[in-house]
């Protein structure tokens, strides 16, 4: 039913697209870059962060490009559509933002060999398709050092849609990070089995709070509910991808957050030089990808100059949050001492730390 | 321990709100004989109306009035469709209720992830520091308690008077209610208009008391959850405000649960909600007299007057 719901919805979107994307078609000689949103835009966000890569590729490139938007589109045959209304319409680069657009976008890559793509976390690429992702585990490292500071009952809890392989390295990084400052510190997750349900997210938060978290953590939620609800319950609360300050203005720790603009902006760079290749880009604290926003100033001058002090070793590639020794939940050895993680077994995590009280649904 | 007793008993009483109000609609509107299956979109109209009414004005009250009025509109094409023009009420129901998701959308567009004050906690004084039953029970907004009184309202009406009695033979034999010279379409329009009025009052709930927050699709499957409960609550009140409390109970318990990390597969918890609640509804209700008894015989099909 949701999907029937979602595909007369974007037939509307469909349509009103095409116009937009015809009544654009008319300026020529700039590049046109199509955009592609899984979620409305919105105030925060995974889409919102987008479209301010994109609000920056417009102010570095101005006249030379010209930027045509479509958001709120379902993985599937409605997002395989409004590429190919783009590449038919003169886009001469599109960025695709969701993980599951991965799959019509190379097939009209492969079609399209003039057009460029940059895709959203995914893990295949071709000639004219890189992919871009972000190392948003060395920020969640340092908001769980930030959350160890802050905890007084040494229990944290997590709210999170699923258990993917990137969801988990940042529950492990977070767990990492607030036992460097809270060696004591326990870490309870509640999965909620579905990417949208604000007022699952809302209860969950307020079921960990129940169990004694005193530190909440809103992992990939795309809206306010889960940082709202802690400020209203008065506990302190870490969030991801978007600054949510004005969310709980006394009770937000810290956000994580990610800037998609200087890669977007060296990708247009590149395929206005006509030197584009498609990469595989994994964006951290070196390039400025991640980083963390409005510390909360209930932390001590010195803590925050222990949290900068270590995201500047991740940026200075001298600190790794998977640095052994690290033990499993099982108690056995995961990464033996001097060892640190592959990327490619990162990509794939599939266990969680000692620390974390919740197992891993499988 | 006692936290999640209290975090459990209180959040059931607020969660169950939405659900309850639009399952007491619904439940009219069906036992005219109008099934109406875009509860959905009409909660979903209603939770935008009243997110921006209260973003808007502040007023919480005005919220839950736009928000039931937006979506008694939307169920009166419905009505229309359904009654006047005789289309299929499921197909008319469905085209309803992904208008009215559209148009949620619509209407929220501009306020798409902002939050407003929820609505405020009913002062009980002392009543309130009662160890355990204080924080569960009497830490609430009006609404949490206006919702019982509507069931409570909607089987009095129903069972013990003469408009309900109307209603329930109209639903039965339209034909029959008909000839004994009752306005058929009239009172199905009542009643489905009451359904899309209780529907949005229910949305507006979520979106500006339950979870103050306006994201399109916030309804999340709850209007399916409404008529899944009135079916298998077989049309009876008593039993259908169960399987509301039921749903929103275990939903809770199934987020304590996880936290104490217990080693239960997470997709079965978050399934157990339904599970659960099918099983016991199903089982309370297995007796097929009192099903065929309860369930109105006339229920989504089209009717012509004769004569």
């Amino acid at each position: 039913m949701k999907l029937l719901t979602k595909t007369m919805k974007n037939l509307a979107v469909a349509a009103v697209a095409t116009a937009m994307i015809a009544s654009a078609a008319s300026a020529a000689d700039k590049l046109k870059i199509g955009f592609i949103y899984p979620s409305p835009v919105g105030d925060v966000g995974w889409a919102y962060q987008l479209d301010e890569g994109r609000k920056k590729i417009e102010a570095m490139f101005g006249d030379q490009v010209e930027t045509v938007v479509v958001e709120n589109v379902p993985e599937g045959p409605d997002a395989a559509r409004i590429m190919n209304q783009m590449a038919s319409t003169g886009a001469g680069m599109i960025m695709i933002g969701s993980f599951g657009y991965m799959n019509d976008g190379l097939k009209l890559a492969a079609q399209k060999p003039d057009i460029n793509f940059i895709h959203a976390s995914g893990y295949k690429t071709a000639k004219n398709f890189g992919t871009f992702l972000t190392r948003n585990y060395e920020s969640a490292y340092a908001a769980g050092m930030a959350a160890g500071y802050a905890s007084k009952s040494n229990t944290l809890g997590v709210v999170a849609a699923y258990a993917i392989p990137e969801v988990v390295g940042i529950i492990n990084a977070f767990t990492l990070g607030a036992q460097k400052t809270n060696p004591d510190t326990t870490v309870k997750v509640v999965w909620l089995n579905s990417w949208f349900n604000p007022s699952k997210a809302q209860e969950s938060a307020k079921s960990l709070i129940a169990q004694s978290a005193d530190v909440i953590f809103s992992l990939y939620q795309d809206t306010p509910s889960v940082v709202s609800v802690a400020e209203a319950e008065g506990v302190y609360v870490v969030n991801t991808s978007s600054d949510m300050k004005k969310y709980a203005p006394t009770k937000l720790l810290a956000s994580m957050t990610i800037d998609w603009g200087p890669h977007f902006i060296k990708q247009v760079k590149a395929d206005l030089d006509g030197t584009f290749e498609g990469t595989s880009y994994w964006g951290g604290m070196a390039d400025g990808a991640v980083g963390l926003s409005s510390l909360n100033d209930d932390l001590t001058a010195e803590q925050k100059g222990d949290i900068q002090s270590v995201m500047d070793d991740i940026a200075a590639g001298s600190f790794h949050p998977y640095d052994g020794p690290i033990t499993g939940q099982d108690g056995s050895e995961k990464i033996a001492a001097g060892e640190t993680i592959e990327d490619g077994a990162l990509l794939g995590i599939d266990w969680l730390v000692a620390g974390v009280e919740t197992k891993l649904p499988n | 321990m006692t936290a999640t007793i209290i975090f459990i008993l209180a959040g059931t009483l607020a969660a169950t709100v939405p659900l309850l109000l639009a399952a007491m609609g619904e439940l009219v509107a069906e036992k005219s004989g109008m099934l109406n299956l875009g509860v959905e979109g009409m909660m979903a109209v209603g939770a935008a109306a009243g997110f921006v009414t209260v973003a808007l004005t502040g007023s919480h009250a005005l919220g839950l009035l736009i928000g039931g009025l937006a979506a008694l509109l939307l169920s009166g094409v419905f009505a229309i469709l359904s009654i006047f023009f005789m289309a299929n009420q499921v197909a008319a129901g469905l085209a309803i209720g992904i208008l009215g998701l559209g148009v949620s959308a619509g209407i929220g567009k501009n306020y798409e992830g902002t939050t407003v004050a929820p609505m405020p906690k009913l002062p009980f004084g002392s009543l309130g520091e009662l160890p355990i039953i204080g924080p569960a029970l009497f830490s609430h907004d009006v609404m949490v308690y206006l919702a019982i009184a509507a069931a409570f309202v909607v089987w009095f009406v129903l069972q013990r008077t003469k408009l309900g009695l109307i209603i329930r033979a109209v639903g039965e034999s339209p034909q029959s209610a008909h000839s004994l010279g009752y306005p058929v379409a009239l009172i199905r329009t009542a009643c489905i208009l009451f359904g899309g009025a209780m529907a949005g009052i229910g949305g507006a709930y979520l979106s500006t008391a339950y979870t103050p927050l306006w994201a399109d699709g916030m309804v999340a499957g709850r209007g399916w959850i409404v008529v899944a409960l009135v079916v298998f609550g077989t049309w009876i009140v008593p039993r259908v405000t169960l399987g509301a409390y039921l749903f929103g109970a275990i939903s809770l318990l199934e987020l304590s649960i996880q936290g104490l990390g217990l080693n239960v597969p997470s997709q079965l918890l978050s399934a157990s909600p339904y599970i659960v609640t099918i099983i016991v509804l199903v089982v309370i209700s297995r007796n097929p007299a009192l099903i065929q008894l309860n369930s109105p015989m006339s229920l989504g099909q089209t009717y012509r007057p004769k004569g």
